[in-house]
This record gives C-alpha cells, sequence and structure tokens, in this order.
C-alpha cells in the first residue's frame, strides 16, 4: 500500500466517525453519500472504497454494526459509533486540528520578523 | 496503540473461519446498497437500466468491492497458504504410490540424521551432567612424542595445591570391583576419588551426603562409599534406609554415606560408575596395589573447574610453569611433562579424535543417503510439474506471477517434508531405543545416555525444512520456466533439451554413491562368512568359559594357588565335562602386553628394542580344553612347579621367529628382563588368534602357572553336551570354594566370539542397510527420470514409429540412453569403492578389499536394477500408437 492510500485511509476514517457522530446510526450507503455533500461533491469516490474503511474501524472497535430497516424499509446493516469511536474522533479531530494549524502557518504570507 | 493493533489481527484471524457466512452478508450488503442507490437514482429520474448502471460505476464494481473488502477481513498471506497446503494435500492424497515412496525415502533419510546426530550430541555437544560444566576442563599429559590422559597422584597433589586459576582441581581413577551385599556377589565398577570431587562438581546428594575433604585425608581411615541412582535403584531397590548401611566392596566392608542425584553418571561420558570411593581408600579398593605416594604411578584422571575470568590459554600456561617446576624437582619422572587442556569427559581428551572421526564419518554417510532422497524428489517432483506444464503456462498467460506458481508448488514438497520429518523422528526414536538396549558383551561400565533432547529436535526441524527447500525449490523454478506459447499448443519446445545435464549428472551420483556403499557391505557380509571359517587355533564350539580376579578378594599367591587347584578338581569332576585348564588371558580379547624375549646364546638386545611376544600363564590341561594341537613335545604336568627348572610352550610363529629351520624343543629363552628365569621349551602348540581375529600369526608363550603365578583367571571347560547348562554348575563350584566371590564373566565360547566380530557385524549392517537404501533411491531415480523423458518424447517416438522404426529399435535407444549415466556411475563407483574400502582393511579379517566376487556381484546387482527401472519406461515407449502420438499436435 502506498502511502497516498494509507493517508487516504486515515482521512476517510475520520470522515466516517464525524459522519457517524452527526448522523446517529447510518449504513454504508448513506455513510458514503453523506461524505460526498458533506464535502460539496468536491469529494468525489467510489463508494464501494467504503467498506473496507467500515470494516477496518470495526475491527478497531470504533464501531458496530448491526442489521436493520432503512427509511424506505429496506434490510440495510447500520453502523454506529461506540465509546471507543467517540474518544478516538475527539483523538483525531484534536491532531488534525493541531496539523492544519501548523501547515497553515506555514502557508501563511510572512511576516515580519 | 498496540492493544488496537493486536485486536485487529485477532479479528482478522477470526476472519479465516466461517467465510461462508461471512462472503453471505458482504454480498447482501452490497445488495441493499446497490438497490438504495437505484432507488435514488429511479427517483431522480433515471431510467431503471441507467439508474442501474450508474449505481454500479459509483461503487466501483461488484466483484473489486468484495476483494477489496476481503482483503481486509481476513490475512491474504495466510489463506492463499492455507489454500496451497490443501492443493498439495489433494495433489498428494491422489497419487499415493509417489506419496509413499516420498514419504519412506525421506523419513529414512531424516530418521537416519536425528539418529546419528543424536550420538554427536551426547558424544561432543551435551555437557557433563555437573553444575556450571562450560568452566569444567580435563587435564592431559603430554611428553614431546606421546599424549596420555593420566597422572600420578604426587604430581596431581602438586598441581592442585600449586595453582591460582582453577576453583578446584579433582582426580579420579577407574576401579574393578567385586562387590558383596545381601548375599548376591556381583563384578561392577566404581570411581575412586578426590575428596574435592563432588563438591568441585557441585553435584548434590539425592539421599544421605557425598564424599567430602575430611573423608579423603588420612589412607585407610574412612571406609564409606556413595552409591549412584542407578545402582541404588536397581541393585538395593531403592531402599530408603541405604544410608548407614555396610556392603563388602573387594573383600572390605564400607558404609553407605549417600546416593549421587539421578543423572549423574560420573564425569566420563561413556563409562558410568556405580559406587565412588575416597581416594584414600585406594589400597584397600585396589588390593595389594597402594601407589598414592609413588610419583611414577601415572593412574588418575584429572578435571578442573576454571576461576571465573580465567581462559583456558592462561590456565594452560599456569599449569604448564607448574610443570617446569615439577621436572626441576622431579627430572626422573617428569622430564618433558607438559599439561594441555581438553573439553571434560573424553578420558582425558584421547577418545575425542577418534570419537569425531567414526561419529563424522557416520554424519556424512547419512547426509549422503539424505542428499540423494532428496535428488530423488526433485526428479520425480519435476516429472509431475511437466505433466502440468500446459496448466502453468495458462495461468502465466493469464497473468499469475511466477512466485505465486513456484509457492504453490513448493507448499506439496514442504508438506512432503514435514511429513517425513514427523515419520523420520519416531524412526529415529525406534532405533535408538534399540541402540540404548544393546549392550555389547564386554567387562567395562559401557554407558551412553542416548536420547532426544531440544539439539536433536532442533537439528530434526532444520534438516526437514531444508530438505522440502532442497527437492522442492529446483524443480518448481524449472517447472515455471516455460515458454509459454509452445506450452499451449502442446509442443515440446526447442528450446528444452530432452536431459538436461544435472539430471543424467544426478544419475551418475546416485549409482556410485550406491555402489560405494554396497560394495561395503558385501565386503563386510564376505569378512564375516570367513571369519566364520578362520582358523582360530582352538574350537570355540561346546566350551563354557568365567572368570574371577582373586587379587581383588585380597588372596595372596598360596591361598590362590590352592583354589584355582580345588577348582580344577571340582569342574573337572561335573558331569560330562571332557577337560578343563586355566589362563590369565582370556581367549581373544583386548591384550597389549607383549614382553621382550631374549634368547639363549644369541646377541643380547637392549629391552627397548628386544623383538617381543604375548606372554600367558596356564595350567596343565588347557590346551585339551582348549582343543587347541600340540604340535610337538608334551603338555605342563603338576610336576612343573616351583621346584623344578623352568618350562614353556611356545607356537610355531614364535618357533618361526626365533629358531627358523630349527627344532625349538630343549631351548632356552628369557621373557621380561634379565632377572626373569631362563625357560626350556618344552612342547610347541599350533598358531591361533590371541588378541582379535584380525591378526596374523604372533608369537605366544605359555607358562604354568604353578611356576609364575596369576590371580587374574579364565577357567575353559570343555563338554560333550551344551556348554550353556554347565555355566551354572561352575558358578555354583566358585561359590562352594569362596562365597563372596564375584564372576567377572560367565559365558560360551562361542559367545565370546561374538565381541570380536561386532565392530564388523556393525559396520556390515550399517553398510548394507545404507547401500540397499542408496539402491533403492538410485532405481527409484533412474524410473522417474525415464519414464519423464519417455513422456516429454512420445511425438518423437511416434514420428518413428511412423517412418518404420520397429518396437526393438525403440527399446535401444531408449534403454541406451538411460544407461548411459548408470554406466558412467557403475565405473566411478567402482574406482571410488577401490580407493575408499582399503580404509576398511582392520575389519575384513585378512581379505582383501578388492575382493573380485563383492565387486562383480554388487555391480551386476545395480545393473539389474538400473536395467529393471529403465526397462519398464522403455516398454510403455515401445507401445506408443504413431496416430495418436501425432495426433496429439
Amino acid at each position: 500500500m502506498s502511502d497516498k492510500t494509507d493517508i487516504w485511509q486515515g482521512t476517510l476514517a475520520l470522515m466516517v466517525l464525524k459522519t457517524l457522530e452527526a448522523m446517529g446510526p447510518l449504513h454504508g450507503y448513506g455513510i458514503a453519500r453523506r461524505v460526498e455533500q458533506t464535502s460539496g461533491d468536491q469529494l468525489s469516490i467510489n463508494y464501494g472504497t467504503i467498506y473496507p474503511a467500515l470494516l477496518k474501524l470495526e475491527q478497531e472497535g470504533y464501531i458496530s454494526s448491526e442489521w436493520g430497516l432503512s427509511d424506505n424499509n429496506r434490510q440495510a446493516k447500520f453502523y454506529k459509533l461506540t465509546r471507543a469511536g467517540r474518544k478516538q474522533l475527539a483523538r483525531e479531530t484534536r491532531q488534525w486540528e493541531q496539523t492544519t494549524a501548523i501547515l497553515a502557518r506555514f502557508f501563511a504570507p510572512a511576516k515580519e520578523s | 496503540m498496540h492493544i488496537r493493533q493486536l485486536r485487529v489481527w485477532l479479528v482478522r484471524l477470526t476472519g479465516l473461519f466461517r467465510q461462508k457466512n461471512r462472503e453471505r452478508e458482504l454480498a447482501d450488503e452490497l445488495e441493499s446498497h446497490l438497490q438504495m442507490h437505484i432507488e435514488d437514482n429511479l427517483r431522480a429520474g433515471l431510467t431503471p437500466v441507467e439508474a442501474r448502471r450508474q449505481a454500479l460505476v459509483k461503487l466501483g464494481g461488484v466483484e473489486p468491492t468484495k476483494e477489496m473488502y476481503r482483503r481486509q477481513r481476513g490475512l491474504p498471506l495466510i489463506e492463499t497458504l492455507i489454500k496451497d497446503l490443501r492443493y498439495g494435500m489433494r495433489r498428494l492424497t491422489r497419487s499415493p504410490g509417489f506419496t509413499l515412496v516420498a514419504l519412506l525415502s525421506l523419513a529414512l533419510g531424516i530418521g537416519a540424521n536425528t539418529a546419528i546426530f543424536s550420538l554427536v550430541n551426547t558424544a561432543l555437544l551435551r555437557p557433563l551432567p555437573v553444575e556450571r560444566p562450560a568452566q569444567l576442563v580435563s587435564l592431559t599429559n603430554a611428553t614431546a612424542n606421546r599424549i596420555f590422559p593420566t597422572f600420578s597422584y604426587p604430581n596431581y597433589k602438586d598441581l592442585r595445591d600449586r595453582n591460582d586459576v582453577f576453583d578446584g582441581l579433582l582426580a579420579y581413577r577407574f576401579a574393578p570391583l567385586s562387590l558383596s551385599h545381601d548375599g548376591i556377589n556381583e563384578r561392577t565398577w566404581g570411581y575412586v576419588v578426590t575428596g574435592n570431587y563432588f563438591g568441585v562438581l557441585g553435584v548434590k546428594p539425592a539421599l544421605g551426603r557425598m564424599i567430602s575433604p575430611e573423608d579423603d585425608i588420612s589412607p585407610g581411615a574412612h571406609p564409606v562409599t556413595v552409591l549412584s541412582y542407578q545402582c541404588w535403584q536397581q541393585r538395593f531397590g531403592a531402599q530408603p534406609g541405604i544410608v548407614g548401611k555396610t556392603l563388602i566392596a573387594n573383600g572390605r566392608n564400607f558404609t553407605v554415606i549417600g546416593v549421587a542425584p539421578q543423572g549423574f553418571f560420573g564425569t566420563e561420558i561413556i563409562a558410568a560408575p556405580e559406587l565412588w570411593f575416597p581416594m584414600a581408600m585406594q589400597a584397600q579398593i585396589e588390593v595389594g596395589n597402594d601407589w598414592l605416594a609413588k610419583r611414577g604411578v601415572e593412574n588418575l584422571f584429572i578435571q578442573g573447574r576454571l576461576k571465573p575470568g580465567v581462559s583456558v590459554g592462561q590456565a594452560q600456561t599456569a599449569l604448564s610453569a607448574i610443570a617446569l617446576q615439577l621436572e626441576a624437582e622431579y627430572p626422573e619422572i617428569n622430564e618433558g611433562k607438559r599439561v594441555l587442556l581438553s573439553p571434560p569427559g573424553m578420558m582425558g581428551g584421547v577418545m575425542r579424535g577418534a570419537v569425531l572421526g567414526f561419529t563424522g564419518l557416520l554424519m556424512v554417510v547419512v547426509a549422503f543417503v539424505l542428499l540423494l532422497a532428496c535428488t530423488n524428489l526433485a526428479n520425480l517432483l519435476l516429472a509431475r510439474a511437466t505433466e502440468r506444464r500446459k496448466e502453468i503456462a495458462v495461468r502465466l498467460a493469464l497473468g499469475a506471477s511466477r512466485l505465486r506458481i513456484v509457492w504453490q508448488l513448493m507448499a506439496e514438497s514442504m508438506l512432503l517434508a514435514i511429513a517425513s520429518g514427523v515419520l523420520g523422528l519416531l524412526l529415529a526414536y525406534w532405533l535408538i531405543n534399540l541402540a540404548v538396549a544393546f549392550k555389547p558383551p564386554v567387562d567395562v561400565p559401557l554407558y551412553f545416555d542416548l536420547h532426544i533432547d531440544y539439539r536433536v529436535l532442533i537439528f530434526t526441524c532444520l534438516i526437514t525444512l531444508s530438505t522440502g527447500v532442497l527437492f522442492g525449490l529446483l524443480p518448481a523454478l524449472q517447472a515455471t520456466k516455460v515458454d509459454i506459447l509452445p506450452a499451449l499448443k502442446d509442443e515440446a519446445s526447442a528450446g528444452d533439451p530432452p536431459r538436461s545435464w544435472w539430471k543424467s549428472g544426478l544419475i551418475v551420483l546416485q549409482v556410485a554413491l550406491s555402489l560405494v556403499l554396497l560394495v561395503g557391505g558385501g565386503l563386510m557380509l564376505r569378512a564375516l562368512q570367513r571369519a566364520q571359517a578362520l582358523d582360530l587355533g582352538f574350537n570355540p564350539q561346546n566350551a563354557a568359559e568365567v572368570s574371577y580376579d582373586l587379587r581383588l578378594q585380597g588372596y595372596d599367591s598360596a591361598r590362590g594357588r590352592e583354589f584355582q587347584k580345588r577348582l580344577l578338581e571340582r569342574v573337572r569332576a561335573l558331569p560330562g565335562v571332557r577337560s578343563a585348564g586355566i589362563t590369565d588371558l582370556a581367549p581373544v580379547d583386548l591384550h597389549f602386553g607383549r614382553d621382550a624375549v631374549f634368547i639363549e646364546g644369541q646377541q643380547p638386545e637392549r629391552a627397548t628394542n628386544a623383538p617381543r611376544a604375548m606372554a600367558s600363564r596356564i595350567s596343565p590341561g588347557y590346551f585339551q580344553a582348549m582343543s587347541t594341537r600340540l604340535v610337538r613335545g608334551r603338555d605342563f604336568t603338576e610336576q612343573d612347579d616351583s621346584n623344578s627348572p623352568p618350562v614353556a610352550i611356545i607356537n610355531e610363529a614364535f618357533a618361526r621367529r626365533f629358531w627358523p629351520g630349527q627344532d625349538p624343543l630343549g631351548k632356552r629363552f628369557r621373557q621380561g628382563g634379565a632377572e626373569s628365569p631362563l625357560m626350556e621349551v618344552v612342547g610347541v602348540v599350533q598358531d591361533g588368534k590371541y588378541a582379535g581375529l584380525n591378526e596374523s600369526p604372533q608369537p605366544y608363550v605359555c607358562r604354568p602357572l604353578s611356576q609364575a603365578y596369576a590371580g587374574t583367571n579364565t577357567v575353559i571347560v570343555r563338554t560333550d553336551s551344551d556348554p550353556q547348562k554347565l555355566l551354572p554348575l561352575i558358578r555354583n563350584e566358585v561359590q562352594q570354594l569362596d562365597a563372596h566371590m564375584p564372576l567377572a564373566s560367565a559365558k560360551t565360547l562361542a559367545e565370546r566370539l561374538a565381541m570380536p566380530l561386532l565392530p564388523a557385524r556393525i559396520a556390515a549392517s550399517l553398510f548394507a542397510s545404507f547401500g540397499m537404501l542408496a539402491l533403492a533411491l538410485a532405481a527409484i531415480g533412474i524410473y522417474g527420470i525415464m519414464s519423464y523423458s519417455v513422456s516429454r518424447r512420445t511425438h518423437e517416438i511416434g514420428v518413428r514409429v511412423a517412418l518404420g522404426a520397429q518396437a526393438s529399435d525403440v527399446l535401444r535407444l531408449i534403454l541406451g540412453q538411460g544407461m548411459t549415466p548408470v554406466l558412467i556411475g557403475v565405473v566411478l563407483g567402482i574406482s571410488s569403492a577401490l580407493a575408499l574400502t582399503r580404509l576398511m582393511k582392520s575389519l575384513l579379517f585378512g581379505m582383501s578389499a578388492a575382493d573380485p566376487l563383492t565387486y562383480t556381484g554388487v555391480a551386476a546387482l545395480l545393473l539389474s536394477v538400473a536395467l529393471l527401472a529403465a526397462y519398464i519406461p522403455a516398454r510403455r515407449a515401445t507401445r506408443i500408437d504413431p496416430m495418436q502420438a501425432l495426433r496429439n499436435e
């Protein structure tokens, strides 16, 4: 696996967690749609990539899943955040903010010293 | 974070199981995803077809998604591994013949290697059963031209007290024992040891206490003994109250003070004592032989525990300095003596070379056998892989990586290797038990603690895995190196020669090696046969022998002579006994002593380079009991005693050596030194074998026991009936005379001959079995390669037949091709065998190592087996239907 996909996977995982925090339990299709919408359709992903990401998060214990009925009365697998997932989300958010803040300083117009 | 990672791996590991359920769930989830997406698309106004198409495109395809998902779910590497192993297993069970041959040959190879390695392990790798064995070293005495492992007690004491490199220096010596307790008398072995022996070794008692320095101060003061654990268990029924009990050793009472721990077998690897005595008691143990104060009597093994931080080199330097002092102080004894250090347990290191050589040779032989098994399997696997050429080509064409296919082919060979490894280990276990149960008929405390420990297990694992790689990798690489196009068209590709050089080379090697082994075995078998017909100089049938040592029971010569006389009278009176006699040299035993001979009237030579002859002392009637022919003169009689003139009987070799062409009767000579008496020759007996079956006739002298007393006796009794039945009767007569007299041995004369034949028997069975194994392997190898080459040349042969070739032409073609490397192998094998078997000369009882019968026999056997192995595939080739072969295009 290349570094790029690693970074992408990490970012996608964070987006999934954030989406689940905002929306409550949701199925894979809903999560994928929501991620795309939230990005203002800037991000065009293959929906299929969401499933390995969900599986990985579940293996890590950050989310759990169970089968339920969708709005249209269709069987679907719903994912929801676990306690560990909430903590992880908080931690990741903090790190992300730190990283972006640092990067922002690099890209800000240089000031007089 | 790490815990999370672990959790992920565990979950993924469980992902390997219940795969069907998980697959269904994944399919359901993706299906529901698609349905939801399609519904949304329909709502957005797309046609049903377009709605579905776009949903699929957006997903990125169902199968790729599933594949991505699966990769995250389980452990892909392990999954393919399991798949490959399953596949390999299926292929193996589908050809049980091949699998059986492969398993057997490999298991034999691995088993033999494991068994031999366990010998190496015991002899060379496993430390002595003492505390911190790595610090222990053995001392060896060395002069410029001689290395011998023993020291005198005074020299030992000086080395011990003057050095500052050892935490302790201990000494010990083997002592033959006659042990009496609870009415039983037995011969066994013990050590006399210095008082610090157990302390320096760090050996703690299982019961009571060990011998301490206080027990070893004043000579004769502490008659105590320590039993080995085995001795306590087997001789004393593990009595808990053994400590404090009294037993009789060599006619003296000793108090048991303790029992050594289980597993402590002394300080030599192959000789285990049953009892330990303080060295201060040596004069009581070795009756009439007091050497504690004699600097010239060098009879003690010394071991030392190095001080922490002292290297072997430093210790050696320090000891050499002391040796120099001792040389200055006692030049007449210690001149030129130095001290060498070596690992302990090998008789002061002198045995190490022989042990290394012997085990090394065995290792090479078994390694070769294993190598043969591997090359064979490589051949067979290659032939099998060739059958799959087309399949492999298809897979390569479809984009499978070569590595992937190689690994798949390897899985099969690894399976075989591992299964054979397990079988081989079982085989080795069985062989080792067999070897341990075997007790050679010799009067030494032989003990060899063979067992499979962790080192042996590691060794077996290593050779198993490397054989798997060895015989699996090459064929796998070769098989995947296919030209895809011709392979797909089912053609033999032009670039692929019908036989590559290394395959013929393997056959040559196999044939040559099995020929060498078979010749070795054949020579040994012929030599054994010859040994049966050997002229021994006596008749081993219908005779019994018992041995005892009067000295160990404290007899002086007067009492001893009385005992000998009365025992002979009693034995001769037993029913069925025809004659009986006593000797001090048991027939065909390891005798090394030869005494200098000085002929009357001939120029006296200095004792150091005087001619020597074997000397023996016998009673009247000994030659009759042995059925040794008296060629001239007379036997000894009761009238030859200490008051009559000294007499001797010589053998024909002696007469030839010293009085060629003269009548030896009446001639006189001395044996030993100037102080020994001048003896007159009164009789000449036929030559015989005295110290071994291999010897050529050597000069031999007999004196009457009545003129030259000896306390170590063997009684030979000749009977008309079964000598075995006589043994208890003779034993009873000995007990009647002395209830405490133990017998060192009691057996038939024929049984005694088993011992000198033993090395030859062992060598014969080793060579013969390895040779047969190699022959079987070579036959399998030839068959495999021939079948392979016939199957590859079906087309060519078809063309030949179509063009009018007869069956005999085809047969000649294939056989000629197959037998060429065999013939080269035979020639190569014969020349190496001629060179190598010269080393076995000492085992052949005088037979030539270039025995033509053995060579032609073995070569004929090998050629016919090879011919048969080549004939079967060649015959198949003659039956090829040209139409079918050509249609295969």
